[in-house]
């Protein structure tokens, strides 16, 4: 959260900085555009995160450990792909989840099909940001062209694991 | 605007409404079935989240505007927009690789660059590469937490992906506006 701070905040200095040698931009004009664009999500956010948080509580996640735990196969990755973007929460409540199936044996192609799936399709995130941000017709196109990824990304790794 | 007529006119609003109603029916389940405990831990944590992060959000917000007001939405389109071939998708990947921060900072800045001309598959080649590729989470999260032959696999095999995406959305624009 920190570095994230502190990265946004050296690009937006540099920005207006090289604004500040274009007489036609103006700060204020820009602060007022932004705060316009951010004002509709003052709502919006705090709801949806809300809304994602409860919904992420509501998952049964003992039960997605052991389904997935052994997961193995074709059907493993299948079921992997399937599930990562059931998969609750941000960083700090998915890693722990995928490290415990980790160790409850799930293979390496699964998991990264679990972890990929995660990645793109968390509904938590989708709920949460991409949704209120990006609107529905760019939420469902995104989703066609995301949806095979992860079971891509599975297959790979099971093929590469058998050439190594 | 007064402050009543602009709350009004936001609670209003259709998608702002979906999520209100979403959260009072999720809240409200999460009560029923785990208790009042569990309900207030999950409040209080997205209560935290979203004052830590409201700034990011306002911060990336800038950092749009002043991006669009900088550089000229013809350079926009000619680097990043349907016809910008494979340097756009070079500077998509690139860029969602090295982007800093969680959600929260990625998706104002693709709210930006969408209105101000890049085109739908170099979003998502963007989205996909901050997603499969992101350096931030692979450095703090992945490695520690499942280690360096792991990450180094999923890496590898996650470098096309952001190629497929575009590939996708590409043939799915075309699909939509044929």
């Amino acid at each position: 959260m920190l570095s994230a701070y502190i990265t946004l905040i050296v690009i937006l200095i540099f920005l207006a900085l090289v604004a500040q040698r274009k007489p036609e931009v103006s700060h204020k004009e820009i602060l007022s555009q932004a705060v316009d664009n951010t004002l509709p999500l003052l709502i919006r956010i705090p709801a949806a995160i809300l809304a994602g948080s409860f919904l992420a509580e509501l998952i049964p996640k003992d039960y997605i450990v052991a389904l997935l735990g052994e997961a193995s196969g074709v059907t493993g990755i299948i079921l992997a792909s399937l599930l990562g973007g059931a998969l609750p929460g941000g960083p700090m409540i998915a890693f722990p989840l995928l490290l415990a199936m980790f160790k409850a044996g799930m293979g390496t192609p699964q998991l990264i099909a679990l972890l990929t799936g995660w990645l793109l399709l968390a509904f938590h995130r989708i709920f949460a940001y991409e949704l209120p941000m990006l609107g529905t017709e760019f939420v469902r196109r995104r989703l066609i062209v995301c949806l095979p990824l992860p079971l891509i990304a599975g297959f790979a790794a099971q093929a590469l694991g058998q050439w190594l | 605007m007064s402050v009543i007529a602009y709350l009004k006119r936001e609670l209003l609003d259709r998608s702002t409404l979906f999520f209100i109603v979403l959260a009072l029916v999720a809240g409200g389940a999460l009560w029923w079935l785990q208790g009042e405990e569990a309900f207030e831990i999950a409040a209080t944590s997205s209560g935290v989240l979203v004052l830590l992060i409201a700034p990011i959000i306002l911060i990336a917000m800038i950092i749009s505007c002043y991006v669009r007001e900088l550089i000229p939405t013809a350079v926009i389109e000619r680097w990043l927009g349907s016809e910008s071939g494979l340097r756009g998708l070079a500077v998509a990947v690139l860029g969602g690789a090295v982007t800093p921060g969680g959600p929260f900072a990625a998706f104002p800045l693709v709210v930006g660059f969408y209105r101000s001309g890049a085109s739908f598959e170099i979003c998502v080649a963007y989205l996909t590469s901050w997603a499969v590729l992101g350096l931030n989470r692979v450095l703090i999260w992945e490695l520690p937490f499942l280690g360096f032959d792991f990450v180094l696999l999923r890496l590898l095999i996650s470098l096309p992906l952001p190629v497929i995406a575009w590939m996708l959305a590409k043939f799915v624009t075309r699909r939509r506006n044929a």
